[in-house]
């Protein structure tokens, strides 16, 4: 049978990286998604052990994390998981549920600050219009950024991901790589 | 100018946007008696005073979440905002 090999959603056949002074920006390739939705009348279940975090939260369980993306709704991350079927992994942890594959669509991001919290705040004032300030450790929003709409998540103090849509992958890697350089005043 | 959206807190208005007076959560019932007057009433009519106004905002860039935001359109002041759901429950637009 023919060997398939995976390709990243900026094309290539592993992940970008890119340092740019106390930043660090690199593809999160193996970053599994499907999305869970409850419905009407159905009691919010605890996938994998997780609980599941209020509006603008994002909380990290054992091997899985998820965000709130709207009333009822939450985006369920499993790192490392992108080549395998975790959608029906999380639909059997979360029965009556609405879940929905969304690996293949999106794109993440980590940014990693090697000097604290400064410079991911610096980035965040550049990037997007939320208040970085109040946007700290375990906050997660889907906001525009670049005219492109994404999902900021907060991972730590030291740390932020941006998930945008694969398709616009390569202009947001610009963005982010681009904004991290003028920022850290390194040579693109 | 900042909408207080009531799950997320202070949002930039940029990621809203705007579709018309709240009243329009008051459809009527198109199988009723006299419906084509009353959706005239509905489509056409609104008053336009100059002052409080309340209105369905869509946050598109955000949640994905229909407000009903209170505004002042003699000073632009936003005075509050409520999730359009629970206004509807709670009994329409007024």
């Amino acid at each position: 049978m023919t060997e398939l090999a995976t390709l990243t959603a900026l094309g290539a056949d592993a992940p970008a990286q890119r340092h740019a002074g106390a930043l660090t920006i690199t593809e999160n390739a193996g970053l599994a998604l499907a999305s869970l939705a409850l419905r009407r009348g159905t009691a919010q279940p605890a996938p994998f052990g997780l609980a599941l975090p209020g509006p603008g939260g994002w909380a990290e369980g054992r091997g899985v994390s998820g965000f709130w993306t709207g009333p009822g709704q939450w985006m369920i991350e499993a790192p490392g998981r992108a080549d395998e079927d975790f959608a029906a992994a999380l639909a059997a942890e979360a029965p009556g549920c609405s879940i929905t594959e969304q690996t293949d669509g999106w794109a993440a991001f980590e940014i990693v600050s090697d000097s604290g919290d400064a410079p991911i705040r610096a980035l965040m004032e550049k990037l997007v219009n939320i208040d970085a300030a109040a946007f700290g450790a375990g906050r997660a929003t889907r906001t525009v950024l670049d005219h492109m709409g994404v999902f900021a998540i907060r991972r730590a103090d030291d740390r932020l991901a941006i998930i945008g849509a694969r398709s616009s992958a390569a202009s947001l890697w610009h963005a982010l790589a681009e904004t991290a350089a003028r920022l850290e005043g390194v040579g693109t | 100018m900042l909408i207080p959206h009531p799950l997320l807190g202070l949002r930039d208005s940029s990621e809203f946007t705007y579709l018309g007076d709240a009243a329009l959560l008051d459809r009527p019932d198109g199988m009723a008696e006299g419906a084509a007057a009353r959706f005239h009433d509905y489509v056409h009519l609104r008053d336009n005073p100059a002052g409080i106004h309340r209105e369905l905002w869509f946050h598109e860039q955000g949640d994905r979440s229909w407000l009903v935001v209170t505004r002042n359109t003699v000073t632009h002041e936003i005075l509050g905002a409520e999730l359009a759901r629970e206004a509807r429950l709670k009994g329409g637009a007024a």
